[in-house]
């Protein structure tokens, strides 16, 4: 479960990337955030992450509850949360082993259940034969399904993915959007896109934001602005 | 271990400048450590031995030489007295002068003065016991260690002084190069450190392979220390003991515990080893944590 209440951010010069944004997200619930750049949706992502803090509001976040004073559970918190960016993300010289066990190491889990979770989720992601490639030798979408599958292991219940499909081609765009359809069934997830094709065919709760403001909250909506 | 490899072998020179500034600082850490134990080893040998020598006119007869030796005795002072007869100092000073036959022509018991070797329960005795023999009748020359403690409390004191001067620069210097050689690193691993940070790592997490990586060169530079140190002590182990046949063993007391610093044996080899050890721990630990700071 993920609350929002009354969430701003403001930057120092006065700039508002959010402005009192409340919403909740059900445990594996999927949920598109869209809108045009600069609406306010990585900065969702990002306090969910808190990698930026919010000025006013809270957030809550399973037992977890974010407010403007410093929160010091960070790295608790990031370790509940996958995350999924347009760029990748993935250490260019560890192996694709090497970078989804990474999220598991992180939180602790022991080299056996690591290896299990880990070709798991590649069997899932389906780059599995690729197990032992580098990034340097694969292509965007392989890359992007890395990442996803780094963002599934280690028992982390939610999702962040910001822009995942920008960087690719359409047909790989369909394809890494099953894996999210897959995953959409044990994980909670958020999806911050620009693509108007995806939302609109895959009907899910969608989110408008527009200038930092949440103008628009449909169950199964499309792509509106 | 292999991260650790691998990540030193992708910055060669960074690892090479690290690696010989550490090796050099420990390597003068030994020496000075070394240096300075034997140095409170000598002194802590002359203290225990709290000797006076007083020579005798040439025309004193024995039983004034007796009487004084009585007197002294009767103090409670005195641990021993060796009476160093004329016959006795011509014996020495042949065996001194023995290369040189014209020496020994020209010189005999007659004009050799008997003296008293005195050895103090207490070093502090040794200005008074000077002062009873120096009222003496028939006494010409009153000769006690004063001087050479002092003279030895002196250089420690001094050595003590540089060392610790020496010690703290070449810490400082040693941190100085190794926080930027790791900072180097650090700075080209930033975009990993944030990868690693939004997926949860904590800051020890990201700092493990940092301090692994500079422990590992700090033990590497303890060793190579302590190889060439040993090496150089075999090496002039049998001129030194020639130069200090006389001396005997030397102990100091370390920590109420008694180390024999000379000859070299195994214990203080373990003693410098653990020293540079601790020493080299204390900068990678310090360099390390410092570099990994600006950007946690």
């Amino acid at each position: 479960m993920i609350s929002f209440q009354n969430v701003s951010v403001r930057y120092p010069l006065g700039n508002i990337a959010l402005d009192s944004v409340s919403f909740d997200v059900e445990d594996q619930e999927f949920i598109y955030l869209v809108g045009p750049s600069g609406a306010g949706k990585t900065t969702i992502l990002r306090l969910l992450l808190n990698d930026i803090q919010l000025t006013e509001g809270s957030i809550l976040i399973e037992d977890m509850e974010i407010t403007p004073k410093k929160f010091k559970q960070v790295a608790e918190l990031r370790q509940r949360i996958g995350v999924v960016f347009q760029d990748f993300k993935i250490l260019p010289d560890d192996n694709v082993y090497e970078n989804v066990a990474l999220s598991m190491r992180i939180k602790g889990f022991n080299e056996g259940e690591t290896k299990k979770q880990v070709e798991e989720a590649l069997e899932l992601t389906g780059i599995a034969d690729k197990m032992y490639q580098f990034p340097s030798q694969l292509s965007a979408g392989e890359l992007q399904r890395v990442a996803i599958a780094r963002a599934v292991v280690g028992d982390r219940k939610i999702i962040l993915a910001d822009e995942p499909t920008g960087n690719l081609d359409p047909k790989t765009t369909w394809e890494v959007m099953k894996i999210f359809k897959e995953l959409e069934k044990t994980k909670t997830i958020l999806f911050a896109t620009h693509n108007t094709d995806i939302v609109n065919s895959m009907k899910r709760r969608v989110i408008i934001l527009k200038n930092g403001k949440l103008v628009k909250d449909k169950k199964k909506g499309g792509y509106e602005l | 271990m292999n991260e650790i490899l691998t990540s030193l072998r992708r910055t060669p020179y960074q690892t090479f400048a690290a690696l010989s500034v550490l090796f050099f600082t420990l390597l003068l850490s030994g020496l000075l450590f070394i240096s300075l134990t034997f140095l409170q080893g000598l002194l802590d040998y002359v203290e225990t031995r709290p000797r006076i020598i007083v020579y005798f006119q040439v025309k004193a007869e024995e039983e004034q030489i007796f009487a004084v030796r009585d007197q002294l005795e009767a103090t409670g002072k005195i641990a021993d007295i060796t009476y160093v007869s004329k016959d006795k100092a011509f014996e020495i000073y042949k065996e001194f002068t023995q290369n040189d036959p014209l020496l020994v022509e020209m010189t005999s018991p007659e004009i050799l003065p008997a003296s008293l070797e005195i050895d103090a329960k207490q070093p502090e005795y040794l200005p008074e016991l000077a002062d009873l023999l120096s009222n003496q009748p028939g006494v010409d020359e009153v000769q006690f260690q004063k001087d050479i403690i002092n003279n030895l409390l002196n250089i420690t004191s001094n050595v003590r002084k540089v060392t610790f001067l020496f010690f703290s620069y070449l810490m400082f210097m040693s941190i100085i190069v190794l926080t930027t050689t790791l900072s180097f690193k650090i700075a080209l691993k930033r975009e990993e450190i944030s990868i690693l940070k939004l997926l949860g790592a904590t800051n020890m997490y990201i700092r493990k392979p940092f301090i692994g990586e500079s422990v590992f060169l700090g033990f590497l530079a303890t060793s190579l220390a302590n190889i060439v140190l040993i090496g150089v002590l075999i090496l002039l182990n049998a001129f030194l003991k020639d130069y200090f046949a006389d001396l005997g063993n030397l102990s100091m007391s370390l920590f109420g515990l008694p180390l024999q610093v000379w000859p070299f044996n195994l214990t203080f080899a373990i003693l410098t080893l653990s020293v540079t050890a601790i020493f080299s721990l204390f900068i990678t630990l310090i360099s390390s944590f410092t570099a990994t700071n600006r950007y946690l």
